[in-house]
């Protein structure tokens, strides 16, 4: 447990941290630990924290995807007007979507494994663009009037109180942790996050590593943005417009690290129940809108600052254990 | 209430009295019995020949309360006085809370609160109000506190709807005020500041005012593309526009500016760039007609481009006095929060119904009625009014 605790700090905190915010909301609201609670609790950022166990793979890699939100507004575009102009069947519609998903992380894939781009820049172009391309399908209107079982499905539980996008999302993130920590395309993950050159010259194909993560997230982003098309019953431009950037911080939130190589499936699911857990509590202790943004705000910030300083600090002061506090800072 | 119950007990203890001595005179006077069944305390006092003071008095208290009764029937039908009942948790839902009408609203239902002698309502909302989807967390957030009535300023189209209905699936009477539910799902009525038809009229006069004969470009800033209240009013103003007296006002764009003063502004500015013969920015948000008027002062513009719209006095005055606004329009927020807590709170308490054609008195407010949403396919709605147009002579200074 010691020697868990020693390689997991980061976990450990965020474990404490979030029985700590479950401890305080039970106090605060009685309500907050029904079953119905913390269903709505996971529902209510179900797409946000579906598409964050995708993006904590491309950000272990050593690549970030700024495009997600949009693509989620894209597809999700694509979806609905597939359905207002009536032109395929619904079913039809929704897996045309998805391979618009697809090929929009496939566009973005090649020009950072083929063009030699930088991810940051290919994928703010396609933040930009697809983001634009779900506006000029849309328009300023909305669709609306998707089929009931649709609107069912994001909506309504499925199985007991869950919810379909709650059991895709657990699905995921089991898998997600399976794949990243068990298998040899997880250690081919971390390695080229570690470092692509050395990666390279041990036989890992970079290349179609990064272009392959690169089209599952967008891909999961697909399917998130039509799982949110379900949730709401219609679809604006605006869908899921910057939900990027709470994708990204509770991926690093969970101690992944943003130039890639380490971090693990646990840490960010712990970072997504803190989030979400002190949003609910918040939320159910009726703190205003302002101060919610800026709690999480302030976490985020520290959880950034954190494991910088720490590590600063280890270099700086070797001995740690034996630091005198005078002696910090000079 | 507490006089009613008493009185209540004594007619029972006297028609057991009454019952007793009609046993013991034995069948006398059938006649009698049969003309009294309707109520015990009637019984009582017909039936006893033996008729006391007290038994007359009861049969005076008992035609009374019989009155009294059937007057709080017909109010069911008629015309029901909100009134003080418990004290009831209810959550006030703006579109955000950083505009400054909607803790004006809320100060309304805190008003309201205070004279039904219920406890305040929670205000609270999100951030910020381009973020058209916040609200669906403050929504599933209330229903799980189970709040005893929403009220809520939409800001987003049909999207709130499937948790408007959640609301209402747990009994929650939802009443939208401000902005309604397009598709009324879920919503139980909405509390309209001023008919919306109205607003497209209003708009359009003063663009007419403000124009002149000859007419002109003008365009309108609105607050985002979603809200469901700013996009009645503009279909309602072309609506008007289309008539023969206002052929000459040519509206040659449509532009968002999310309720948020920094990209409103930027908007602003961008219209007048793009179209060179522009000479009024009409805004149908008091976010949208300050940023405009403010964009337009800073670059000195105010002479080629006036700006009108819905904004509030205090933002607008010097504007207004400065000729850059020459023209606005706008209800009161607080009386819009007041009658809407009124409304939830009769609503919650089962004062009365959400059905077309309860009248009901809301405190200073006076009395108003549920009706048909003309302006929407399904709802209800109650409207407030009226309009307030200002100017240079009625903005203060």
């Amino acid at each position: 447990m010691r020697s868990w605790i020693r390689s997991h700090r980061w976990e450990s905190l965020l474990a404490l941290i979030l029985i700590a915010t479950i401890v305080g909301n039970t106090i605060m609201a009685p309500v907050y630990l029904g079953v119905g609670n913390i269903v709505n609790l996971f529902w209510l950022s179900i797409e946000k924290i579906i598409v964050a166990v995708a993006m904590a793979f491309v950000i272990i890699n050593g690549e970030i995807d700024l495009s997600v939100a949009s693509v989620m507004g894209f597809s999700a575009a694509v979806l609905a007007t597939l359905h207002e102009n009536a032109v395929v069947p619904f079913g039809i519609a929704i897996i045309i979507a998805l391979v618009v998903a697809a090929l929009a992380g496939l566009i973005q894939g090649l020009a950072v494994t083929k063009l030699g781009i930088p991810s940051l820049v290919v994928t703010l172009a396609g933040l930009i663009g697809f983001r634009g391309a779900a506006r000029v399908l849309l328009e300023d209107g909305s669709v609306g009037d998707f089929p009931e079982w649709f609107d069912r499905l994001g909506q309504r539980t499925l199985v007991g109180p869950l919810p379909f996008g709650l059991i895709l999302f657990l699905v995921l993130l089991a898998l997600g942790w399976f794949v990243l920590e068990r298998t040899a395309f997880g250690r081919k993950v971390y390695v080229t996050g570690n470092n692509p050159a050395v990666a390279k010259y041990s036989g890992i194909n970079v290349e179609w590593l990064k272009l392959r993560l690169l089209v599952m997230s967008a891909v999961v982003a697909g399917v998130a943005g039509i799982l949110f098309a379900a949730r709401l019953g219609s679809v604006r431009g605006s869908l899921a417009e910057f939900y990027e950037l709470d994708i990204i911080t509770m991926v690093l939130l969970g101690g992944v690290s943003i130039f890639g190589g380490s971090g693990s499936m646990l840490g960010v699911a712990l970072a997504m129940f803190t989030v979400l857990n002190i949003r609910n509590g918040m939320g159910l202790a009726n703190v205003d809108g302002i101060i919610q943004t800026g709690v999480v705000g302030t976490l985020l910030i520290g959880s950034a600052l954190v494991p910088n300083v720490i590590q600063r600090f280890r270099v700086r002061f070797p001995t740690v254990g034996r630091y005198e506090p005078d002696a910090a800072e000079p | 209430m507490t006089s009613k119950r008493v009185w209540i007990k004594r007619l029972a203890f006297l028609s057991v009295v009454a019952m007793l001595v009609a046993a013991c005179g034995g069948s006398d006077n059938d006649t009698t019995t049969t003309a009294a069944q309707d109520s015990p305390a009637t019984t009582a006092a017909t039936e006893t020949t033996a008729a006391t003071e007290t038994t007359a008095a009861t049969e005076t208290t008992a035609a009374t309360e019989t009155t009294a009764a059937t007057e709080t029937t017909a109010a069911a039908t008629g015309v029901v006085t909100i009134s003080p009942a418990e004290s009831i948790p209810t959550t006030f839902l703006p579109k955000c809370t950083n505009i400054p009408v909607f803790p004006q609203a809320n100060d309304g239902a805190v008003e309201a609160a205070g004279e039904l002698g219920s406890e305040e309502a929670a205000f609270v909302g999100p951030a910020d109000c381009g973020d058209a989807t916040g609200q669906i967390d403050f929504m599933a957030n209330a229903v799980t506190q189970g709040v005893a009535a929403i009220m809520v300023s939409n800001n987003a189209g049909d999207e709130l709807a499937p948790s408007a209905q959640a609301a209402a699936d747990a009994g929650i009477p939802v009443v939208s005020w401000d902005s309604p539910i397009p598709s009324a799902e879920g919503e139980s009525v909405f509390i309209a500041q001023v008919d919306f038809d109205e607003t497209g009229t209003v708009m359009a006069d003063m663009a007419l005012e403000i124009l002149g004969e000859d007419g002109g470009q003008f365009a309108v800033l609105s607050a985002t593309p979603e809200a469901a209240n700013q996009n009645a009013w503009i279909a309602a103003m072309e609506e008007v526009l289309a008539g023969p007296d206002y052929a000459d006002l040519d509206l040659v764009d449509t532009v968002y500016g999310n309720d948020v003063a920094e990209d409103s502004l930027n908007q602003a500015l961008a219209l007048v760039d793009s179209y060179p013969d522009l000479e009024l920015i009409m805004a149908p948000t008091t976010v949208g007609i300050v940023a405009a008027a403010q964009a337009l002062t800073q670059e000195g513009l105010c002479d080629e481009v006036k700006v009108s719209g819905l904004g509030l006095p205090d933002e607008m005055r010097e504007y207004t006095l400065s000729g850059c606004a020459p023209q606005f329009a706008l209800w009161s927020f607080q009386d819009l929060g007041y009658l809407a807590y009124y409304v939830a709170y009769g609503l919650a308490t089962g004062q009365i119904e959400a059905v077309e054609g309860q009248s009901f008195v809301a405190g200073r407010m006076g009395e108003y009625t549920i009706e048909a949403d003309p302006t929407r396919d399904a709802g209800l709605r109650v409207l407030m009014g009226p309009f307030s147009v200002y100017d240079e002579t009625n903005v203060g200074g």
